[in-house]
């Protein structure tokens, strides 16, 4: 089922002005030539397909009209019950995007998704994507909200990555001080599926947790990357947690920057009795006042599993920015070229294109990092 | 034929580094074209000297002046003295965790607007090295070619080159004095003051000056001679 409203780049008097959503990459003029789900608060929703095997709807339109289907792919990754964040969105949320990419169906135009609250209260979107066998997509998501509100956002996300399929996931949040985030994010990938993801924060935050779970199948594979920026008096605490089968391979990255009063943990744990699994953590204090705490967490639970990790936290060097300084950059332009460096994680699994958002994200952090 | 403009003039220089005065009354007077090479056993502060010259931090001048172009740059800063036109390649750069080589010469290139880095990088052989973290499991050879691509980049009007020839294979060495051979056609200026511990890359660069440094103090200078005698005696008696 379509559904199209046309866009409009101007809020009329009383809309929420949407312009905001470009400062988290998304683009919702050529978001409407492809895909894409917008939700505003509890009640706004725009969203189409015009690709060709790529289907979005609504979770309510999802359940309203295949409920056979619904019964297969909702609330059966993640539980109600696991916490009182995600009981609230089952009792209390409303909307969510579904999307479906065919079997076989390879998409190279990327489907974005926009959660974006405009009014205080809570938005709780559940959000179901199913990959069918083969099938390949890029889902970039941009999380933000108006200055002024008092907001809680529990996103429930629950991902099914067929037999042999590929999902990149990119997901940008850009808060206000005043908000707590809470995601609950649970991902099953089949046979030879891959499922990357990137999660990106930079905007001052009252609190965010997270801890997204991924269940690897025999030959799957997943790269898991989070690069967090900790401004002010933001309390963070993200991480992931992935479960290895036969002849799977889980990387999980993470790369923190902390300033002002903020703390920041970041968590990972890679589990399983078979498989390969490293975790990569590393944190630069740029405050005094800050915090960091890293807790990289290896289960073996075979002796067929290979499992490393690295974790280190520290600051700026000194040498490195004297370094630089001698190929002649000034003081801040050095800091900037090493904290951008800090931040890279491997992009080349994104299209061009995706690749390009994520860039200049990482280019927006670095200046607010310094 | 009309008087060589000089570059670079030194007078009685003493370096301190961190509160210790490492380097000691050295002068120095170089015109253009002409290539200085400094030699002297470890220890003896050719590092110190040239980093001094470049105006790297922690590295201050506690006495005498440093004239470049006419220019008294004595107490400025490292960027300032690049964008006059000094540049300093290092005998050991650190290892920059993330920075990709590919972006640290883009960052130059687009900084500085000079040079070409795919001309660069063919030149120098590093093209695989461009998406490995900076100085990562670089091997001798291959961090030196990596500084040197800097210092194409820059195009400096005087280049500081530290010990080119220290942990290199024959290969990279050659590599590496291609390279300064090329700097030296590129510089507006064409003047290298380039250090070592032995006479090995003075073959590939044919230095028009050598001095022999020891105890942080210039003991001898003349001309390309001065190195047949350091490899034939030592250090310490050309001393």
């Amino acid at each position: 089922m379509l559904h199209y409203v046309e866009l409009s780049k101007k809020a009329a008097p009383g809309a929420p002005d949407l312009s905001r959503a470009s400062e988290v990459g998304i683009d919702l003029e050529k978001a409407g030539r492809s895909a894409y789900y917008l939700q505003v608060d509890q009640k706004i929703f725009q969203y189409l397909s015009r690709i060709p095997g790529v289907e979005v709807t609504t979770i309510e339109d999802f359940i309203g009209n295949s409920p056979d289907l619904a019964a297969e792919y909702v609330w059966k990754l993640l539980d109600p019950s696991r916490d009182r964040f995600t009981a609230a969105a089952a009792l209390y949320g409303s909307g969510g995007f579904v999307i479906k990419v065919k079997k076989g169906a390879r998409v190279d135009d990327p489907v974005q998704t926009c959660l974006f609250m405009s009014t205080p209260g809570l938005q709780a979107p559940h959000n179901v994507v199913i990959m069918e066998e083969g099938a390949e997509l890029t889902l970039y998501t941009g999380c933000t909200i108006m200055p002024e509100p008092v907001g809680l956002h529990v996103g429930v996300s629950e991902f099914y990555v067929g037999r042999g399929a590929k999902l990149r996931y990119v997901m940008i949040h850009s808060w206000n001080r005043a908000t707590h985030v809470r995601p609950r994010t649970a991902v099953q990938v089949d046979e030879g599926g891959e499922y990357i993801s990137y999660y990106m924060s930079f905007g001052r935050v009252k609190s965010i947790q997270t801890f997204p779970s991924i269940h690897l199948a025999r030959g799957a594979r997943t790269y898991s990357a989070s690069v967090v920026l900790g401004l002010e008096d933001s309390q963070i605490d993200v991480g992931t947690s992935v479960t290895l089968s036969e002849d799977s391979s889980a990387q999980v990255v993470s790369r923190v920057l902390a300033r002002d009063s903020s703390k920041v943990w970041t968590r990972a744990i890679i589990s399983g009795g078979r498989g390969r699994g490293h975790i990569d953590c590393r944190g630069m204090m740029i405050h005094d006042t800050a915090q960091i705490y890293t807790v990289p967490e290896l289960r073996a639970l075979g002796k067929e599993t290979q499992l490393t990790h690295e974790a280190s936290i520290g600051k700026l060097s000194e040498d490195e920015i004297a370094y630089l300084m001698s190929k002649g950059f000034s003081r801040e332009e050095a800091e900037g070229i090493l904290i951008r460096g800090f931040m890279n994680v491997e992009l080349e699994w994104l299209p061009q294109r995706i690749r390009r958002y994520v860039e200049g994200v990482l280019n927006i952090m670095a200046g607010k990092a310094l | 034929m009309g008087t060589a403009t000089e570059v670079l003039r030194v007078e009685n220089l003493s370096i301190d580094v961190y509160g210790k005065v490492v380097v000691r009354g050295v002068d120095i007077a170089l015109s253009e074209g002409e290539i200085l090479y400094v030699v002297g056993p470890n220890g003896s502060g050719k590092t110190t000297l040239l980093r001094g010259l470049a105006g790297y931090p922690g590295y201050r001048e506690v006495s005498g002046r440093v004239i470049f172009s006419g220019e008294d740059i004595t107490g400025t800063s490292a960027d300032y003295r690049v964008s006059k036109g000094i540049a300093l390649a290092h005998q050991i750069p650190p290892k920059i965790s993330g920075l990709r080589t590919r972006d640290l010469l883009a960052y130059v290139a687009r900084k500085f607007g000079s040079g070409d880095v795919e001309e660069v990088v063919k030149l120098l052989d590093i093209g695989y090295l461009m998406d490995r973290e900076f100085g990562r499991g670089f091997s001798g050879g291959e961090l030196k070619r990596v500084e040197l691509a800097t210092l194409l980049l820059l195009r400096p009007k005087l280049a500081l080159i530290d010990e080119p020839d220290s942990g290199v294979d024959v290969d990279s060495v050659m590599l590496v004095a291609e390279g300064i051979r090329r700097l030296s056609e590129l510089s507006p200026y064409r003047t290298v003051v380039v250090v070592s511990h032995t006479a090995f890359v003075a073959r590939y660069v044919r230095p028009s000056k050598v001095c022999v440094m020891s105890s942080g103090t210039l003991l001898r200078c003349g001309g390309p001679e001065l190195l047949d005698e350091v490899m034939r005696y030592g250090f310490k008696r050309v001393a």
